[in-house]
């Protein structure tokens, strides 16, 4: 266990350092450096300025130093982000890492509920449906699964804001509170907090109704194949002639096995949902991770893209490390090593 | 000869067998007619067929046959387990050492549940994966104890015995969890687990199949001393027949679906007298050889779905006459502790020499 342990864990250190350095070596390579383009926009808006004083805010914004030789310019930059210092936005007239300290925060609420949603209904449906298989459920639900799974969320999403955003007017079509509403989370005061988190998953039911809807099919479909193995299963056999009750055989017996094999998918559905999330939350003018990373793209924001790109590529990595290191806990096979037999 | 007394012995027995005749004895399972029927788009298969038995209490009964002779079906029925949509006919009638007899395969769903287990248990074929691979062994016996309302702790206990006389450490192996044990420790494992209830009679199905060789050894030692100790009735279910010689008190040769012979282990090796098990008996040349070294027997093992008229082993009889195609022979009593369903057995000894050599 321990081995495995430091092994994961070395991985994913190795994986995040990848990621940090192919990120300075785009920003090295991308065409247009961003430094030059940086430094004719400074000299344009400000022709007054000292070169000296160009160099500076350029370091300052890209958190590199392009006067300096490559390998300081890779170390000051590891540093920085070592120390939480992503840069200076261009467009947004504050660091990145604040900005997207405060974007994060929102994607992570919206999906994760998005994602707990879209699980717990495929499973309750997966299992219904391996329980009567071959019915005119089973049937329907699977025909209606694989539509909705292979529609892209976007298309679901438009469709989502035109109708009930626009023209019914059940919901609102951006931002993630009403201005009026004051963003507190304190026990001392549960009024105010229930009605900002009830304000919260108001504004954000379209996002994740869009989420939900695409996504369920694809995890009834997998706890729908896992049940029904787990049905197959010689153990099942004698655990009902062992005369154990119908709801111990259905919950410890089919449930658990069948999702065990979808533990991991979860956690990896977290970072891949998150990292599609630019385009969810542009339609529906979110301003969460994804958003700012679109912004920021339209608007040559370099420092402001490559926090994100970061960001997210470290919350796939962090993600795929806790499912790894907690997988043991809720498999016995884990835990062990393998199978002995 | 012996149509005319083949004849007689028909009308006078009628459905019953030679065994039920001798009234005292002591019978725990008695079965009557008992057929196995699965509806199939090209007719019906009847995977068991008419079959009568009575199993004594605190034997060891060996029952033997190819794969697809029904022995599966049979052990399935005689705790009316048939998997759906499995249509199992005729009379199983179990007899509780003090109480009424039981009608097994008229019980409702509650009281079918207490006998499961409580009085008739089962080991399956593939103790491999007969435990849940996420739970450990204590809590299998503990859930088991549990819906029988048994007593928790006393259960524990007598599974750690249990677990003892299989020579396992009942500590190590009730903390672990199905993939730490090996294939021998989880089938013992599995044979405490069916025996954790006291249940008056363990069926078990192939319980040695995935074994090798020094295991199922080990294994058939441990059942007799089981049965010994715990006053069990054992019905081993097996296509290895020199395995079961070494364990059962008697042996009943299954062929198609119904019995061809049935006799003490003893008679059965030495004088067996249905053409087909002695067809088995000489293909294995040494009664102690591994099973990998018996031949097959030639010919196809009979379709479920159409079984062939007369004897249904006429086709690949060596003795099978005009008879054997049109008249299905009855059981016929050899002696009193042997009986035997063909027309021709007195000639056997002439027709079928017996090529081994060995003592029981
Ligand atoms: S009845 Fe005839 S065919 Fe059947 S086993 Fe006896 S001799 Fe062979």
């Amino acid at each position: 266990m321990y081995e495995y342990f430091v092994k994961r864990t070395g991985q994913a250190l190795f994986t995040a350092f990848v990621v940090v350095t192919l990120s300075f070596a785009l920003v090295r390579l991308m065409p247009g450096n961003p430094a030059d383009q940086l430094r004719g926009q400074l000299i344009r808006n400000n022709p007054s300025l000292s070169q000296q004083e160009i160099n500076r805010r350029v370091a300052n914004y890209i958190n590199i130093d392009y006067s300096a030789p490559l390998h300081e310019q890779y170390l000051d930059y590891i540093a920085g982000i070592l120390r939480g210092d992503l840069g200076q936005s261009i467009s947004q007239n504050a660091s990145v890492a604040e900005i997207l300290g405060q974007a994060l925060p929102w994607t992570v609420f919206a999906f994760s509920v998005a994602i707990l949603l879209m699980f717990v209904v495929g499973i309750a449906l997966g299992s219904i449906m391996a329980y009567w298989e071959g019915s005119r459920f089973d049937v329907g639900t699977t025909g209606i699964g694989i539509v909705l799974n292979s529609t892209p969320n976007y298309v679901t999403a438009l469709l989502f804001l035109y109708v009930f955003g626009f023209t019914l007017g059940w919901f609102p079509t951006s931002g993630h509170i009403s201005s009026q509403v004051v963003p507190i989370v304190d026990p001392l005061r549960p009024v105010a907090t229930f009605q900002f988190v009830a304000d919260a998953v108001y504004h954000a039911s379209l996002l994740i109704a869009a989420v939900v809807i695409t996504g369920f099919g694809g995890v009834a479909l997998a706890m729908r194949g896992n049940s029904i193995q787990v049905l197959g299963e010689d153990y099942l056999r004698v655990a009902r002639l062992r005369g154990l009750s119908d709801t111990r055989i259905a919950l410890r017996y089919v449930a658990r096995n069948a999702i065990l094999p979808m533990y991991t998918g979860l956690l990896l559905a977290f970072g891949a949902v998150i990292g599609g999330s630019a385009i969810l939350e542009q339609v529906f003018t979110y301003p969460g991770l994804g958003y700012y990373i679109v912004a920021a793209v339209e608007a040559r924001d370099y420092p402001l893209m490559m926090g994100g790109f970061v960001l997210i590529t470290l919350a796939v990595v962090i993600g795929a490390f806790i499912a790894d290191l907690t997988y043991g806990l809720v498999d016995p096979r884990v835990s062990t090593g393998g199978d002995a037999s | 000869m012996s149509n005319t007394s083949s004849n007689l012995h028909e009308r006078q027995s009628g459905s019953s067998t030679f065994d039920s005749q001798s009234s005292d004895e002591d019978i725990v399972l008695e079965c009557r007619n008992l057929s196995v029927a699965f509806e199939m788009d090209r007719g019906t298969s009847r995977v068991l067929h008419d079959v009568d038995i009575d199993i004594r209490r605190g034997e060891i009964i060996g029952i033997v046959g190819e794969s697809g002779s029904g022995k599966s079906m049979f052990a399935s029925a005689l705790l009316n387990a048939v998997v759906s949509p499995g249509r199992t006919d005729g009379q199983v009638t179990y007899h509780p050492r003090d109480g009424e007899p039981v009608d097994v395969l008229g019980l409702d769903k509650g009281p079918l549940r207490s006998l499961r287990w409580e009085d008739i248990s089962m080991v399956f074929q593939g103790a491999m994966s007969s435990f849940n691979p996420t739970m450990d062994f204590r809590e299998h016996f503990v859930e088991t104890l549990d819906a029988h309302d048994y007593d928790i702790a006393a259960g524990i206990e007598r599974a750690e015995e249990l677990l003892s006389d299989l020579y396992l450490d009942p500590q190590r192996v009730l903390d672990s969890y199905p993939h730490e044990l090996s294939g021998g420790m989880k089938q013992r494992a599995l044979i405490a687990l069916a025996l954790v209830l006291e249940p008056e009679v363990l069926v078990m199905d192939e319980p040695t199949a995935a074994l090798d060789l020094l295991m199922q050894r080990s294994i058939i030692s441990l059942l007799s001393e089981l049965r010994d100790k715990y006053d069990l009735t054992m019905v081993f279910i097996t296509h290895d027949l020199p395995l079961v010689t070494k364990l059962a008190d008697r042996i009943g040769v299954l062929y198609a679906f119904e019995f061809a012979e049935v006799g003490d282990t003893a008679e059965m090796v030495r004088d067996p007298k249905h053409p087909y098990t002695r067809a088995l008996l000489n293909a294995t040349p040494n009664l102690d050889a591994p099973l990998t070294e018996m031949r097959p027997i030639s010919g196809a093992a009979p379709d479920p779905v159409d079984v062939p008229t007369g004897c249904p082993y006429h086709n690949r009889c060596p003795m099978a006459t005009a008879e054997c195609e049109d008249i299905k022979p009855p059981m016929d009593a050899v002696s009193e502790t042997h009986e035997v369903a063909c027309h021709h057995w007195p000639d056997v000894d002439d027709e079928i020499p017996l090529s081994t050599g060995v003592q029981k």
